[in-house]
């Protein structure tokens, strides 16, 4: 009876058991991030918005970069002809439109130049900023992931199943012990066994010197009131080794 | 420029040799002079005739110092066993012109695949120009390799499913995020 009763409650507890199996259920997308580590899936390689959007900012800094080279390139190259120009003509050089033009164009290309860089500067800040929200966003993303499996473990342990639980579980503990003691039982304590031996053994040899005591009984009544109790024990000597043996098992006793 | 080997100074390796096994051993070695020049000079492209980009001066099939040169038809012959062995590519923008391998495509790869890993670059939009042109490569050995080629170094990587190409609006790669 106690048992089945047991068997009951131990199925009601299986029963819960299958909660934490929704929960494996919910998180059936982890074949697919496995499949993404071993490189079988490309789903991560996806091209996000803004991944777009740095590409862009990065491909004006790519042009900056390209036009800066180029003035660059372009400066020196009429800084060594003007150089040229002045050696040709060392008397007259300040009079030369070509000189003057060329020297004005010079500068030119400089403000350009010097407005390019600020503007490359600009760019290489706003993009580390991208990158660097970028991985604000993954942290948050990864607090928010967290919380949200924290609060859907929390869930698993409502207090009613905890406590039904726990309940399940003390029963369980008294059903242990309960078969516990049903096996002591049987084996019957080691110690019990030996005391139960010594009594029986006891009991035994009450019985045995019960069996033997009648016959000295039998005789005694009869002779001892008698008034020559000397007379009558010498005579008949069968009496006084029973009494011996009456004697001997009084002293095991004690 | 560095000096080449000795044995570009030898003049029977300007003329074709007629015995197959000999022949073999020159190709070969005429290979590996172009593959030196262009380590060591960071030639990546080579035109037809010999003549370096690098240095437009020079051509590696005329040897002005002993005056000789390869003929046209053994300079076919060479490029098209470089071509096989994979140590040269035609170039598509230009027909003309020969990029030159002196390492394979894979190992180029890899070669990048290293950079964006110990430059912090994965996840992030890289653009072509950048990894060829950019400060960050300066001390890498494909800094300044040219466009097409670093296109088709990086080809691999997508492959592998490490990487992916950002197109521009024609369908031409331009940008890629390595993971």
């Amino acid at each position: 009876m106690a048992l089945s009763i047991h068997k009951g409650m131990y199925e009601s507890s299986l029963m819960d058991r299958s909660q934490p199996f929704r929960y494996c259920v919910a998180t059936h997308k982890l074949p697919e991030i496995i499949l993404v580590i071993m490189g079988q899936k490309n789903s991560k390689l996806r091209v996000t918005e803004t991944d777009r959007a740095v590409l862009q900012l990065k491909r004006s800094k790519d042009e900056i970069h390209k036009f800066t080279r180029r003035t660059d390139s372009l400066i020196s190259q009429e800084r060594g002809t003007l150089k040229q120009l002045i050696r040709e003509n060392p008397s007259a050089y300040k009079k030369d439109v070509k000189v003057r033009f060329l020297l004005k164009r010079i500068h030119y290309q400089e403000t350009l130049l010097q407005q390019a860089s600020d503007q490359l500067i600009n760019l290489e800040n706003m993009a580390s900023t991208l990158e660097f929200k970028l991985i604000e966003k993954q942290f948050i993303n990864g607090l928010k992931n967290g919380n949200d499996i924290l609060t859907k473990l929390n869930r698993e342990f409502e207090k009613e199943n905890v406590s039904e639980l726990m309940d399940n579980v003390q029963d369980q503990i008294a059903y242990q012990e309960e078969i516990d003691g049903i096996l002591s039982q049987s084996i019957a304590g080691v110690n019990d066994y030996e005391d139960e031996i010594d009594k029986e053994l006891d009991q035994m040899e009450a019985e045995v010197l019960a069996k033997e005591l009648p016959s000295t009984d039998h005789v005694a009544p009869i002779q001892v009131p008698q008034t020559k109790p000397e007379q009558v024990s010498k005579p008949e000597g069968e009496p006084e080794p029973e009494r011996e043996r009456e004697r001997e098992p009084v002293a095991l006793l004690s | 420029m560095q000096p080449l080997p000795p044995i570009y100074s030898f003049p029977p390796l300007y003329t074709r040799q007629p015995n197959s096994i000999i022949r073999n051993q020159q190709l070969n070695a005429w290979i590996d002079l172009i593959l030196q020049y262009a380590r060591e000079n960071k030639c990546w492209t080579m035109a037809k005739t010999g003549t370096s980009t690098a240095d437009p001066k020079f051509n590696i099939f005329h040897n002005e110092s002993i005056q000789r040169s390869v003929s046209p038809m053994f300079i076919d012959e060479i490029w098209a066993l470089m071509i096989k062995q994979s140590k040269a590519i035609v170039n598509n923008d230009n027909n003309n012109n020969y990029f030159i391998l002196w390492q394979n495509i894979d190992s180029w790869a890899s070669l990048i695949l290293q950079w964006f890993e110990d430059s912090n670059k994965l996840n992030q939009v890289v653009t072509i120009y950048e990894l060829s042109q950019g400060d960050e490569t300066i001390n890498w050995e494909f800094h300044q390799m040219p466009e097409p080629l670093l296109i088709l170094a990086l080809k691999p990587l997508c492959k592998r499913n490490r990487a992916t190409m950002l197109k521009d609006e024609d369908g031409a790669p331009i940008a890629i995020k390595v993971i």
